[in-house]
């Protein structure tokens, strides 16, 4: 199956639609600047934050002023519209649309705003769009309706992760077409948690540079809208361009830290060529990740140069001109490759002056030239790596023969702390909350029993993430007006914590993903791998059910007559086939 | 400077959630990271905020925390000579 790419849409702090997008990047102007509507005391900072309030988005994205919604939601619809119109699609074909959508921010926005107003137990109609997966919801209330809706939350590979999961659900024939990319506003949370890393730049970040110094957080959406060629022909669409090939894998050294030789951002990228059936000669172009924080860039570097060699093509980082999207980057990028092949350029890596020992020399100013095959990088928190390859011809994708379902072999549910010890070491278990010790000893115990050490794949399913770190750091950072922060509550709030702490614990550099669709958290999480055992990517993986009780937030949900439900399960699946 | 080293210890214990340990178990003069407390970067992000909070001293270059952090004893030294309370 040739998977077609038929309609794109993106905003960011460089455009609120393609074309503005288009000419910024042709005109090389940054959207980097002092921010304006977030809220936040630490003002030095600069952001690439789009142009508008959250009241003068909703009118963009039409979307009534007195209906709750996080700024998430609202940079979503406005991307995912331009999508959907672009690729013209008619009420029949919504019968079997997947809208996949990455995000990790979700609604923090509207809950570090009203948190005051929630503990006095008022303001209630905000509280739900907490959820991540909720956030995605609104989005597509306000867009069409859809056969499947799943938001993964893998941090800042969110978006490629979506897109990943909606070729897949091509393939196996579970989708028609699929709708993905990601999400991601700016908020007071992930800006000081950002800052306890000692990551941000007080100036406008310089990826690659030898001088660079961190990197600035940026916010937008973008969004594809892929389907099979075949179909995007028979009903007169305009074909874009194509998914050639994609992986995921993860680099299982640290919870923050890219290793210094990047196996897994290597290993991605390798993986994504291979389904390609591509040689790293045949790409002419390289969206790198490139955040400009002196550890990534340094590991991307490292992991382009191992896989390249003496081929290595043009590359940049666009993320001096959008700043860190975070979950939205994937997306991002990704429309912003789609529109370099399609125009012909690659786009400028900005504000670059020197190199130094280990670093690539990226493209520093808008260079023209044809590209047939590009790829797209983007890596999160806890080393979810994931690369993309598009492409300017069709590439032909095996699909599934017959959907296989998974096979549960083993499984463990832990309630208690009586396997603790047993299963992990004091230094293992150190940073980690009860629950999060109780998810790792249920995922230890099925993969000793199974016999099972290495699955193929390790997916979490998560209803509100991790919220006893979350609900730390949001409270300290409003308690102390954004000063003093520990950095370790704020790593450990990503919905994907779990997932790589396990990959982690256990070396496993295996594909790695992580869902928050509320309660249809374990069905996205079960139809990832349903879809790559059908398509024989994986032939097993481990599955973790993670929510913890938090009473702080408890307390809130008990305004809308609601309450977490903590679970820590790990089940271990196979293709019995 | 005995004083300020036991106290140290226990807040880094604290910390770095370091839960069965007691000031004791800490040599002085070991390595932090690495070899003797095994510690990592997010330690040495956690050990800055320790400082700024404890002891009103700010890093702005997280690199500078590697000569500190040699051990308790570098660090309380550092700490006697800079602290602004």
């Amino acid at each position: 199956m040739r998977i077609a790419v038929t309609g794109i849409g993106v905003v960011s702090a460089i455009g609120m639609n393609c074309a503005e997008t288009l000419q910024s990047l042709l005109d090389e102007r940054s959207g980097i600047g002092a921010m304006r509507y977030l809220r936040s005391v630490h003002t030095d900072l600069p952001v690439g934050e789009v142009p508008h309030s959250d009241a003068d988005l909703k009118a963009l994205a039409g979307v009534p002023a007195d209906e709750p919604m996080p700024r998430t939601s609202l940079l979503g619809i406005i991307a995912a519209r331009e999508a959907l119109q672009q690729a013209g699609l008619n009420d029949q074909m919504a019968n079997n649309l997947a809208f996949i959508s990455g995000t990790t921010v979700g609604g923090m926005d509207l809950t570090e705003q009203h948190w005051h107003d929630y503990t006095k137990g008022k303001s209630t109609n905000t509280i739900r769009l907490h959820e991540a997966g909720e956030s995605t919801n609104a989005i597509a209330r306000h867009i069409g309706s859809f056969s499947f809706i799943a938001t993964p939350s893998t941090a800042c590979s969110s978006a490629l992760n979506a897109i990943m999961l909606g070729a897949n659900m091509l393939r196996t024939g579970q989708a028609k077409a699929a709708l993905v990319g990601g999400a991601e506003s700016l908020s007071m949370f992930h800006l000081n948690g950002f800052n306890t890393l000692m990551i941000l730049d007080h100036r406008p970040c310089r990826p690659f540079d030898a001088g660079r110094n961190g990197l600035n957080l940026g916010e937008g959406a973008g969004y594809l809208l892929i389907e099979p060629e075949e179909e995007a022909i028979a009903r007169g669409a305009t074909v874009l361009g194509y998914i050639g090939g994609y992986a995921n894998t993860c680099d299982a050294f640290h919870q923050t830290a890219s290793s210094a030789d990047g196996e897994g951002a290597y290993l991605a990228m390798r993986g994504a060529l291979q389904m390609a059936e591509l040689q790293p000669a045949d790409i002419d172009y390289i969206n790198a990740h490139g955040t400009a924080t002196p550890n990534n860039d340094l590991s991307e570097s490292a992991a382009l140069l191992r896989l390249f060699g003496d081929t290595l093509p043009a590359v940049s980082s666009t993320k001096a001109f959008t700043g860190h999207t975070t979950s939205a980057s994937g997306g991002i990028e990704a429309v912003i490759c789609m529109l370099a092949m399609r125009h012909g350029f690659v786009p400028a890596n900005l504000n670059w002056s020197n190199t130094a020992e280990g670093l690539i020399r990226p493209v520093t100013h808008t260079e023209y030239k044809p590209l047939r095959h590009v790829l797209c990088n983007a890596f999160g928190f806890g080393g979810n790596e994931s690369s993309l390859v598009l492409s300017t011809e069709g590439i032909d994708l095996p699909i599934a023969e017959h959907l296989v379902e998974p096979a549960a072999v083993c499984t463990a549910d832990i309630a208690d702390d009586t396997e603790v010890s047993t299963y992990i070491s004091a230094a293992e278990g150190r940073r980690m909350t009860p629950q999060t010790r109780r998810i790792a000893v249920a995922a230890r115990r099925v993969m000793t029993e199974s016999g099972i050490t290495m699955p193929d794949a390790i997916v979490c399913a998560t209803q509100w993430g991790c919220m006893l770190q979350s609900m730390r750091f949001l409270q300290d950072m409003l308690a102390t007006d954004e000063q003093q922060l520990k950095p370790t509550p704020f790593i450990q709030s990503t919905h994907n914590t779990i997932a790589s702490l396990i990959a982690i614990m256990t070396a496993n550099h295996g594909y790695n993903s992580t869902y928050a669709q509320g309660r249809q958290s374990l069905a996205c999480a079960m139809e990832d791998i349903r879809s790559q055992m059908s398509l024989g990517l994986i032939r097993t993986a481990l599955v973790l059910e993670f929510d913890e009780q938090v009473e702080v937030w408890d307390n809130v949900l008990a305004l809308i007559g609601d309450r977490t439900q903590a679970v820590a399960r790990a089940t271990l699946f196979a293709n019995k086939n | 400077m005995e004083q300020l080293i036991e106290q140290l210890k226990a807040q880094i214990i604290e910390a770095l959630n370091f839960e069965d340990m007691t000031p004791a178990d800490i040599n002085t003069d070991a390595p932090l990271f690495g070899e003797g407390l095994g510690l990592d970067s997010i330690d040495a992000l956690e050990l800055i905020m320790l400082m700024d909070r404890e002891y009103g001293i700010k890093l702005a270059d997280p690199k500078a925390g590697k000569a500190i952090f040699q051990s308790v004893r570098t660090m309380a030294e550092y700490i006697q000579a800079n602290r602004t309370k």
